[in-house]
């Protein structure tokens, strides 16, 4: 690494939309709820914006796959916009490219949006674009992490009451959480009788698909303190793409995912995090399937591979345990709007940094992870922020 | 000396009872069951698996004859699509046999006439039916879907071929025109006498006038029957014992159109001994018979699969719809997929021939094809490698939100045993009994329809080891 980003770069704003069925909102009405929350968090001008950074996947009405969905929308005409996709790390790599111009000197004050609107389509379960029509025939969202969870119960004794655990955790989050898709609680005997949606996930292990936006105010580093008292910075950021068929990679143990390996280890580096464990006082993980919030846990370093189990078991991860994991809710009771959800966990660590988060809020963060994960375990991004 | 040098037997693991197609009309039952295609399978993929394992037992093969009445492609050589998933040369002969459910032994007389006439070694005849009969008729419950080949050819001949004899017949027995999904049966006992009979007779007496032998020096008459029993009638009226008669498991089987010839000959060929006379019959608008006699190499010849493993190796259909879903499904089925003439042909060797890239630096055998090893990155010694066809589960997933008609859609990762890792849908299996560490088969299955055409792939099914 030549250069850090390490403290070069502010959040100032940030903004997030009820997230759920939105039936009644556009992307376009998502993307301009979502960017004026920030304007006003932040409190600035939206003409001081130079540049802004679009994370979406499938775009669907309105704009298509440039950028001009997010220009349109906000009528933001004139300025530098790139629309970011990078499977559901979309939101995540939004923001880092925003992070990476900030720090090279182009700009000052820039905006990030995360949107994403799944629910124009009557279809169940994401819609797959760029798929071979033979080589990927069957292939499904919870099917390909379905395959990693049965190799990782083969190979560490373990069977689906440990992912229940989980989902019953994140509802519970959720429940404390208006903005979220479920504000209910669930009991793992709920969990485990539900229907299986790809072994051995059941309905309960998988998020919804849902509509929502999330945004936020990046400006330099130097400059955060004249917009507000209680700024957050990035600390570290980091992205490992890895193949996107692992399922033909036959060096891929299939026990976890190395790109969140590979991003956690650049984004510590950079942070200069030697024992994520004892250092991150809370994190936003990548939960699409409650199985994903395991070997996150062991792929992030928060405890060794195959005891992930225990680290759900014994109520570390819980709002209350030692390093609290997904306290909004997670994807769990969010959804994976793809494009917002990354922006939506930065929205929620900036939160909880600045004691924002009410009843869910943890006690003393001063130091929190955000993690995307995208494809088959293919794309993943680490983002460190601090006070 | 040319003759039979190799045959296998593919029967389609899934089964309905005649007593369950009989309850859905309330009409009188048949005893036993029926062998059924799996929603993805058809004329061509039963075929293409018979060839494989039939391939197995010989070192070349020089021509691919495909004889069905129910072929997926009525412009597009079948016989071609088969020779490309069993990764035969390009410059062999193919040629597609159809019309009637004859076809099987015509495509076997003239193979045995091309071998005669030419220094070719092996010929493999795929005789393959997926016939569908009206609901709520006898043949409904008769019929059975099967495939089977025979290889042909005058290295270590398991069977010498002696002499065959033909009559035709424009004859009305079971008819279907261009514009049919199911045939027109005018089974009778005018239908009997006048058709199986007659022509089934006066092949055999032509025959045996022929080669100078009488009915009671044959050791088996392999006759196809057209029902239950009528083919002992038939016999008996030739002047034949029923010791002498193959038996046709009916019972479990069913009539399978034009690889019943083929069928019952792998039978009889499992259980000949040295110097066995064989009789093989073939009968549909008129009639063949051909002889052979089984020479002293069938003591090491044992087939991987004999037709009572394959028999009780079954799996029931759940209702009558689901049997007749896995029929229909993909006659009225259209997917909108963005593919062209484009993608497969540039990518036949990988999906059809199934071709993975070796790294001579690293070792690593990969699949899907490619310019920069997966492991080593190297891009100076890759070499395209075919890849083998069996192999075990490494993990899986049962799906219900890939779109099926019989769901859940069974996915696997499979290493295969001779390196290389492919990502395949399971199919022939109770989702339950799936396993890591289970060992599979590879098997070309129709995967989809869309754009004018079948769409076929590699899934993989277990494998009794």
């Amino acid at each position: 690494m030549v250069e850090s980003l390490k403290d070069k770069v502010a959040i100032v704003g940030v903004g997030c939309t009820k997230f759920g069925d939105l039936y009644d909102h556009s992307l376009q009405d998502l993307m301009v709820e979502a960017a004026q929350m920030a304007y006003e968090d932040a409190g600035i001008d939206p003409e001081l914006i130079e540049a802004a950074w679009l994370g979406t996947f499938s775009p669907g009405f309105g704009g298509g796959k440039a950028s001009i969905t997010l220009a349109d929308a906000l009528r933001l005409y004139g300025k530098p916009i790139t629309r970011v996709e990078n499977f559901c790390a979309t939101g995540t790599d939004a923001f880092r490219n925003a992070c990476l111009a900030i720090a090279a000197g182009l700009y000052e004050i820039v905006l990030v949006i995360g949107a994403e609107k799944l629910k124009d389509r009557p279809v169940r379960g994401l819609r797959r674009e760029g798929v071979h029509p033979y080589l990927d025939a069957g292939s499904t969202a919870p099917g390909i992490f379905a395959l990693a969870a049965n190799r990782y119960f083969h190979e560490f004794s373990m069977d689906r009451h440990v992912l229940a655990k989980v989902a019953v955790k994140n509802h519970h989050n959720g429940a404390l959480n208006p903005k979220a898709h479920f504000q209910r609680e669930v009991t793992e005997e709920q969990v485990l009788n539900a229907p299986i949606i790809a072994y051995p996930f059941g309905l309960y292990d998988c998020c919804p698909t849902t509509d929502g936006a999330a945004a936020a105010i990046l400006c330099r580093a130097d400059r955060a303190r004249s917009f507000r008292d209680d700024p957050v910075f990035v600390k570290g950021i980091g992205l490992a793409v890895m193949t996107g068929k692992p399922y033909f990679d036959p060096t891929f143990d299939y026990i976890g995912f190395r790109s969140t390996k590979l991003a956690a280890q650049q984004a510590y580096e950079m942070a200069g995090i030697k024992n994520p464990r004892q250092e991150i006082d809370l994190a936003e993980v990548h939960d699409c399937f409650t199985w994903t919030e395991i070997t996150n846990y062991e792929d992030l370093g928060f405890c060794k591979k195959g005891e992930g189990r225990y680290f759900i078991e014994e109520g570390h991860s819980t709002l209350k345990g030692d390093l609290p994991v997904n306290p909004s809710g997670g994807l769990k009771s969010f959804g994976h709007p793809v494009g917002a959800s990354g922006v939506r966990m930065i929205y929620e660590i900036v939160t909880q940094l600045r004691g924002q988060a009410g009843p869910r809020q943890v006690p003393g963060a001063e130091l929190g992870l955000v993690h995307n994960l995208g494809g088959p375990g293919s794309v993943a991004c680490v983002v460190i922020l601090g006070r | 000396m040319i003759g039979i040098t190799a045959h296998a037997v593919y029967i389609p693991r899934h089964r309905i009872s005649r007593a369950m197609i009989a309850s859905a009309f309330g009409m009188r039952a048949l005893t036993g069951e029926r062998t059924a295609v799996n929603f993805d399978e058809d004329s061509l993929t039963l075929a293409t698996h018979a060839v494989q394992w039939g391939l197995r037992y010989v070192s070349s093969c020089h021509g691919l004859f495909f004889a069905s009445t129910t072929a997926p492609y009525l412009e597009k050589l079948n016989a071609g699509l088969i020779a490309a998933a069993c990764d035969l040369d390009d410059g062999i002969t193919v040629a597609d046999f159809g019309g009637s459910v004859r076809s099987g032994t015509i495509a076997l007389s003239c193979a045995l006439d091309s071998v005669a006439a030419s220094d070719l070694t092996n010929i493999v005849i795929a005789a393959a039916d997926v016939r569908d009969a009206p609901p709520e008729s006898v043949e409904e419950q008769i019929f059975g879907d099967a495939g089977a080949a025979i290889v042909v050819g005058r290295d270590r001949v398991i069977a010498k071929y002696i002499g065959r004899a033909t009559v035709y017949d424009d004859f009305l027995d079971i008819v279907r025109r261009d514009k049919d999904e199911r045939v027109t049966s005018f089974a009778s006992k005018f239908t009997f006498q006048r058709g199986y009979q007659e022509a089934v007779i006066k092949a055999l007496s032509k025959l045996l006038k022929g080669v100078g032998l009488r009915p009671e020096e044959i050791d088996k008459l392999i006759l196809p029957p057209v029902d239950r029993e009528s083919h002992l009638k038939l016999a008996a009226q030739a002047g034949f014992q029923p010791n002498q008669i193959q038996r046709t498991f009916f019972e479990h089987i069913g009539i399978t159109g034009s690889s019943m010839p083929f069928l019952l000959l792998s039978a009889a060929l499992e259980e000949a001994r040295p110097n066995d006379k064989l009789l093989l019959v073939g009968y549909g608008d008129g009639a063949d018979a051909l002889l052979f006699e089984v020479t002293d190499h069938i003591d090491q010849f044992q087939v991987d699969h004999p037709i009572e493993e394959q028999v009780s190796w079954a799996i029931h259909f759940k209702s009558y719809e689901l049997f007749r879903k896995a029929r229909e499904f993909f006659r009225h089925h259209e997917d909108n997929l963005e593919i062209s003439n484009i993608l497969y042909g540039r990518e036949e060797r990988q999906n059809i021939r199934l071709y993975g890239t070796q790294c001579e630096e690293c070792g690593t055998r990969q699949f899907p094809m490619t310019r920069v090893c997966i492991a080593c990155r190297s891009t100076e010694s890759l070499k395209e490698v075919r890849l083998g066809r069996r192999g075990r589960v490494f993990t899986f997933t049962t799906d219900t939100l890939t779109p099926s008609p019989i769901p859940p859609t069974v996915m696997a990762v499979v290493d295969l045993d001779d390196g290389g890792r492919l990502y395949l849908q399971m199919t022939d299996i109770e989702p339950e009994s799936i396993r890591i560490g289970m060992p599979v088969e590879l098997t070309l299955r129709r995967l989809n329809e869309g754009r004018g055409i079948h769409h076929y792939y590699w899934k993989c099914r277990p494998e009794e080891r």
